[in-house]
């Protein structure tokens, strides 16, 4: 059996959160077919990518000392094929790119896989992850910063990183045969529901294996008036919220438990004026991809993207329409609250029950002496003329 | 990439490896690559900048000692958010990927950002000192210290050196305290040197925006937390008093780090956090990087005049809030309030600064060496 690498490096917002979810849950079966993905935990490849790429993300990077060397090491170990799958590698600089492809080691066939999905989809919703990541940033102003050329902005720096197609793929594929890099294309709005998979299970050579689909886990989207309420949000708590408690209860609880659970809200899209300037971009990099001679899974047309039958403006979203996704963030706020108090409380008992053990358990002989020393009257008055007579 | 000027970029990583300073936008000889990868802007310019920092004869002695300086540096990943690797302006003519620069125009913060990668890796490959052992003797008064962290943890080394450990049953607290801006700079200061921290400016306005005071040094109540443990707490606010407190003879001079080594530690400590589990990164903070810091004569962070207002009505309250609820202070609460402003406060190091530093650690690692 040929050892391979298969590498999905991204981008985000093209379904890898269900994707990953799927290859987690399934490692075992997966692994019997002689596909190993090697994970201990859901985000484990996430890890290893900040591992990699020197990442900071909100206090998780601490639980990703080494585990990238950890990741590849399995993979060298896996005589046959190896599944790396996460979207922020997309951002990987050359000099991690060579690092990570050094580290699985000789006589490995690495397949690079980039699942891509158009501009007109992928824009809103980087913003909205933006937002979800403690942006302060109006639409308007993000959208100002991707179209500056010069991407001086870490917002611009970073979404190019992550979404501009043929740089992700010159970066991870300058030293693979063209038939080795994959490009999965999402497909456009209203196609089957099961397409993207499809298109996954043929690229990940996961046809014909028994896998339990169920979602399980997904990087939901929010509306239009969801996404502006988060905004206003962050613009009061950022500064008095540090990221590992900003994680857990505002992406998590409020966006994606609370806010993505309204799902009649208006969606958002882009502007008419942007939309041209993408399109118009878009094509440039179906061309360049057609003359790269890649492996395309789906239509590297679908790129370039449908044009959307309105815009709502999240920068003016009216107070209305604000209010009922506001009063359920409070209600979702005050259940976690009381859920913390029971823990608090549980947790002091435990912690006063163990200092005194913890008292009781470490005393010297010299220490018991003076403590014993001290509970009497004659042991206090030797213990001060003591004192005096050393000067202590 | 075409094909002169990728043999012009690679001529030029040859000619730094080899110690050499001329910037890219003076240099003309050529050369075949020696790397897979050619390294981005920031590497290949803080390189030239450590050349530059260096004599020639520095230069060919450090070769002999530390030939893979140059390669750490190139291969350095630049930690964080911040700009990806950069093309050299004149190399790359792709359409794609992040605009080509000249390396002299970069910001001093980028260079810092791979600095600091590779200064983090050294604090790591120096590990955690082994504490000394010393024989405890319980005859003398244990104490508990706690209040301002740098002041604290320097008393608190002094008396482990006398074999006096902190704690223990029966030990006294002493809650050292200070001028509130003074304190709150010493808090930043000493977590810069633990597990990092926001920069200096963010973090007084978190907490002004949240309207407290951070838990080490919001007194009446670091001395309600330490009332069920201890049967004896004080806060001590008159300094002379020290040695009487603690039952020595004399205390030696607190040492703070300047804010221009604090800002670098709190950068390195960022990259450490990414290389070792968080408690080993705040012991390699404390205990390997902080004693090793090199002096460099900057004064630490002070309180810049648009936080002044609200630290002196938090300083008011806290001397009210003694006075009133009649905790133990030795001396004068009034101390809290900070002094009207001068002329000298010092804000955050200039990002220069902190790469004048960086290059200073990295061009003579005599501060590797045991303090």
């Amino acid at each position: 059996m040929r050892k391979k690498v298969l590498l999905h490096v991204g981008t985000p917002k093209t379904g890898t959160s269900y994707l990953q979810d799927v290859l987690f849950r399934n490692r075992e079966g997966l692994r019997e077919a002689g596909i190993l993905y090697p994970a201990d935990r859901f985000d484990g490849h996430f890890l290893a990518a900040l591992d990699l790429m020197r990442l900071t993300w909100g206090g998780l990077e601490t639980q990703a000392v080494g585990a990238w060397d950890r990741l590849a090491a399995e993979v060298r170990a896996w005589p046959g094929t190896s599944i790396i799958s996460h979207e922020i590698l997309s951002t990987a600089s050359p000099t991690q790119i060579d690092r990570a492809m050094t580290s699985f080691g000789t006589g490995v066939e690495v397949h690079l896989i980039v699942s891509v999905r158009d501009l007109v989809r992928q824009v809103p919703a980087e913003w909205q992850e933006n937002v979800k990541h403690r942006s302060l940033v109006s639409y308007t102003h993000f959208l100002e910063m991707i179209r500056d050329p010069a991407r001086d902005t870490r917002i611009g720096s970073w979404f190019w990183g992550a979404q501009e197609i043929p740089d992700i793929l010159s970066r991870w594929g300058a030293t693979l045969p063209p038939e080795q890099v994959h490009l999965v294309t999402v497909p456009r709005p209203g196609a089957a529901p099961d397409e993207l998979w499809r298109r996954f299970s043929h690229t990940f050579g996961l046809d014909g294996l028994e896998l339990d689909l169920t979602p399980d886990r997904a990087n939901p989207s929010l509306g239009v008036p969801e996404t502006a309420l988060l905004r206003l949000i962050n613009k009061r708590v950022t500064s008095v919220v540090d990221p590992p408690d900003y994680r857990p209860l505002v992406r998590e609880l409020l966006a994606h438990q609370t806010l993505s659970r309204r799902t009649t809200s208006a969606r958002l899209g882009l502007p008419p004026a942007t939309q041209e300037w993408v399109q118009e971009l878009s094509r440039t990099w179906v061309e360049e991809i057609e003359k790269r001679g890649y492996d395309v899974v789906g239509d590297v047309a679908d790129l370039v993207g449908q044009p959307a039958e309105s815009f709502t403006d999240p920068d003016s979203a009216p107070a209305a329409d604000l209010l009922p996704p506001a009063l359920d963030v409070i209600k979702a706020l005050l259940v976690e609250g009381s859920r913390l108090r029971t823990v608090e409380a549980d947790l002091a008992r435990e912690l006063d029950e163990t200092r005194r053990e913890l008292d009781l358990a470490r005393r010297t002989v010299a220490e018991k002496t003076v403590q014993s020393m001290e509970t009497s009257r004659p042991g206090r008055v030797a213990l001060a003329a003591y004192r005096r007579a050393r000067r202590r | 990439m075409d094909s002169v000027g990728a043999a012009r970029a690679w001529g030029w990583v040859a000619h730094l490896r080899d110690g050499g300073a001329t910037p890219w936008a003076d240099w003309t000889g050529g050369s075949t690559p020696s790397a897979r990868v050619l390294p981005g802007a920031q590497q290949l310019e803080l390189l030239r900048r450590l050349n530059a920092s260096t004599s020639p004869v520095e230069v060919r002695a450090q070769r002999a000692s530390r030939p893979a300086l140059a390669d750490r540096v190139l291969t350095a990943a630049a930690p964080g958010r911040g700009k990806p690797d950069l093309p050299l302006v004149g190399v790359e003519a792709s359409p794609y990927g992040p605009q080509p620069v000249d390396p002299a125009q970069l910001p001093a913060h980028e260079l810092v950002r791979v600095a600091t990668s590779v200064l983090a890796e050294d604090v790591v490959a120096l590990g955690v000192p082994a504490p000394a052992r010393r024989l405890r003797r319980p005859w003398h008064r244990a104490v508990r210290l706690a209040g301002d962290p740098v002041e604290a943890a320097h008393l608190r080394d002094h008396l482990a050196g006398l074999g006096r450990p902190p704690g223990g049953p029966g030990s006294r607290a002493l809650v050292i305290g200070a001028p509130l801006d003074e304190l709150l700079a010493d808090v930043w200061t000493r977590r810069c040197f633990e597990r990092g921290s926001g920069a200096w400016l963010e973090w007084l306005r978190f907490w002004q925006q949240r309207g407290e005071l951070p838990p080490r040094i919001d007194l009446p109540a670091v001395v309600d937390r330490h009332r069920p443990r201890h049967r004896d707490v004080q806060v001590v606010l008159d300094r002379d008093r020290l040695p009487d407190l603690l039952g020595v003879r004399r205390l030696p001079p607190v040492v703070r780090p300047g804010a221009d080594a604090a800002e670098l530690a709190r950068r390195i400590a960022t990259v450490v956090g990414l290389l070792v589990p968080p408690d080993e990164r705040a012991d390699l903070m404390t205990h390997t990087l902080l004693p090793r810091m090199p002096a460099t004569g900057h004064a630490p962070v002070g309180l810049p005049a648009e936080h002044r207002e609200w630290v002196s009505a938090a300083a008011q309250r806290m001397v009210q809030q003694l006075r009133r609820g009649g905790y133990p202070v030795v001396g004068d609460p009034a101390v809290l309030v900070p002094a009207e402003a001068t002329d000298q406060a010092t804000g955050p190091a200039s990002d220069e600064a902190v790469l004048d530093l960086a290059v200073r650690m990295l061009v003579d690692d005599t501060w590797k060496e045991q303090p």
